[in-house]
């Protein structure tokens, strides 16, 4: 029930679909030819570089960073990042795209590439000239791998409460605190940090980037997770820890506005990895019903089953709809982007947890083992409710949009 | 092998043309001094030759795995300039093609085949249908 994994070029193929029989999945309708040539290299990069070792880089818990680089040489380290300081300048439509098609090959992996290009987004975008070329160049090769640092052990969903204080002394900011949960944490060599440099709330916060290396800067145990096992989760700790002023993006006090506006594109990078894992389940369970017998015929003749595929393709269907058109809004700078990437994030991480767990269950007591992929979507993609802003923040945003107008 | 008529012609057309060795099929190319070893895809399994150059190679699929396209190569490629140079610029003599399609025909449908009780029935069979 396997084969179509194990044979990269016929899996990509697969995946869009065989000619002359369109797909009501097919994620490559209603796009450029250029889009089409996008997504056909990621596929394909994700059928054969990324799609054989997932299963080992989960059970090893191994960070793969030769693949990753050598996704970055085809451009995928800074995607929307600009092209002078080594992005590949593509619209938020076309990263969705991208992320979409690598997660078919391995969501874990695809998921840390994206936090990493939000990274790099922001330094491109907040930094001065100096700040751009300084950092922009090496991560957009992936030389040099970055995270995310928002979270603290005090303050998740309430983000804004953050703790960690950056003291200035000088032409320095003396940092202390700690950061929970940070994909790549301790592995990584580039810290985009939010922390306190004024008063409480949101403008008293500022982002600062840190290097692996600073004295004070250190991290804590790597921890065992459900899923998300190709990238080390660590907590970051700062005690005394000397950051220069000049490493501070922005003005003090910009920090969280610059934050936020990183995660309105993360939460299309994550939803889009989260519609890649929905798609590979569903071929998956398309697979297994033709496969499996059981009662003298193949489970696809079960009415009940058909029924349940054709919802998981519909809700597919619906859920990368979003998505895309929460790219195109933030792409464009319209006013409701930020909303509609609440909502994006909010429906595709739970619509496709919710395909790929019923895909799960068409595999019966063969879903549940880990020589099938299926059992690795569902793992991967459920942490996607809760990142970047749980789905119950996400609700929060749309409800404020509605009811403070 | 273009992919039109399938004739698998131009490479072996150019050697003789030139007089120089071919080595087709290729799916393993060593150069040596002067001269390049072919490992040559065929009907029976692998040939290898050795070619004094200059010589004319045609490759098979299995000769190498095509890089990636990147990002940044797809988006030059709408850009790149497509030169139109007619063929009269050449040198190249202009006219009719030399070829003429005649007909095109499907391979006949395949025939049921026969059972046979024996091994001396067989043989026969194969005899006089002069297949031995």
């Amino acid at each position: 029930a396997m084969a179509w994994r194990a044979a990269p070029r016929a899996a990509a193929r697969l995946l869009l679909g065989r000619r002359g029989i369109a797909s009501c999945i097919d994620p490559s309708t209603g796009l450029t030819e250029d889009q089409k040539e996008f997504q056909k290299v990621a596929l394909d990069f994700a059928a054969k570089e990324m799609a054989p070792y997932m299963a080992e880089w989960d059970e090893k818990e191994i960070f793969p960073v030769e693949t990753m680089q050598k996704a970055a040489q085809l451009g995928f380290g800074g995607i929307y990042v600009k092209p002078d300081v080594g992005g590949s300048g593509l619209s938020r439509l076309d990263t969705s795209i991208i992320f979409e098609a690598l997660s078919t090959g391995c969501t874990s992996t695809t998921a840390y590439m994206s936090i990493h290009n939000m990274c790099v987004w922001m330094i491109d975008t907040f930094g001065s000239e100096e700040q751009r070329r300084r950092f922009c160049p090496s991560l957009c090769s992936m030389e040099k791998f970055a995270s995310y640092c928002l979270t603290e052990p005090g303050s998740g969903s309430d983000a804004a409460s953050l703790l960690t204080s950056a003291q200035r002394k000088g032409d320095t900011y003396i940092l202390n605190g700690s950061k929970a949960f940070i994909s790549g944490g301790g592995d990584t060599d580039v810290y985009v940090v939010m922390c306190r440099t004024g008063g409480p709330g949101p403008k008293g916060i500022s982002c600062l980037v840190l290097e692996k290396g600073m004295p004070g800067l250190s991290f804590g145990k790597k921890e065992k997770k459900v899923g998300w096992n190709s990238q080390p989760t660590r907590a970051v700790i700062f005690e005394d820890c000397v950051v220069p002023v000049g490493n501070r993006l922005g003005a003090e006090g910009q920090g969280f506005s610059i934050a936020m506006q990183g995660l309105n594109g993360g939460r299309i990078n994550i939803a889009s990895c989260s519609l890649g894992a929905a798609h590979a389940s569903i071929l998956l369970a398309q697979e297994h019903l033709t496969v499996r017998k059981q009662f003298g015929e193949p489970l696809a003749n079960n009415q009940y089953l058909q029924f349940r595929l054709a919802e998981m393709a519909t809700r597919l269907v619906a859920a990368r709809l979003m998505v895309r058109n929460a790219a195109r809004a933030l792409q464009e700078g319209r006013e409701d982007a930020a909303v509609l990437c609440s909502m994006a994030k909010l429906f595709a991480t739970d619509e496709c947890f919710g395909i790929c767990n019923q895909a799960l269950q068409m595999h019966g007591g063969y879903g549940y083992l880990k020589d099938y992929a299926v059992q690795q979507f569902v793992r991967d993609i459920r942490v996607h409710q809760i990142l970047e802003g749980t789905n119950e923040v996400m609700r929060m945003i749309v409800a404020r949009n509605l009811l403070q107008g | 092998q273009a992919i039109d008529d399938d004739c698998n012609q131009t490479g072996q057309l150019l050697a003789a043309m030139l007089d120089w060795p071919q080595g087709t099929f290729a799916s393993r190319v060593q150069l040596e001094a002067g001269a390049v070893r072919v490992e040559r895809e065929v009907d029976g399994g692998l040939e290898t030759l050795r070619l004094r150059l200059p010589a004319v190679l045609t490759a098979d699929l299995r000769l190498n795995e095509p890089r990636y396209a990147t990002l940044p190569n797809i988006m030059k490629a709408k850009k790149k300039p497509l030169e139109v140079i007619p063929a009269a610029e050449l040198g190249v003599p202009a006219g009719a093609p030399r070829l003429k399609v005649l007909e095109v025909q499907e391979p006949p449908p395949r025939a049921g085949g026969e059972k046979v009780d024996s091994v001396e029935s067989l043989l026969g069979k194969l005899r006089h249908a002069g297949r031995i």
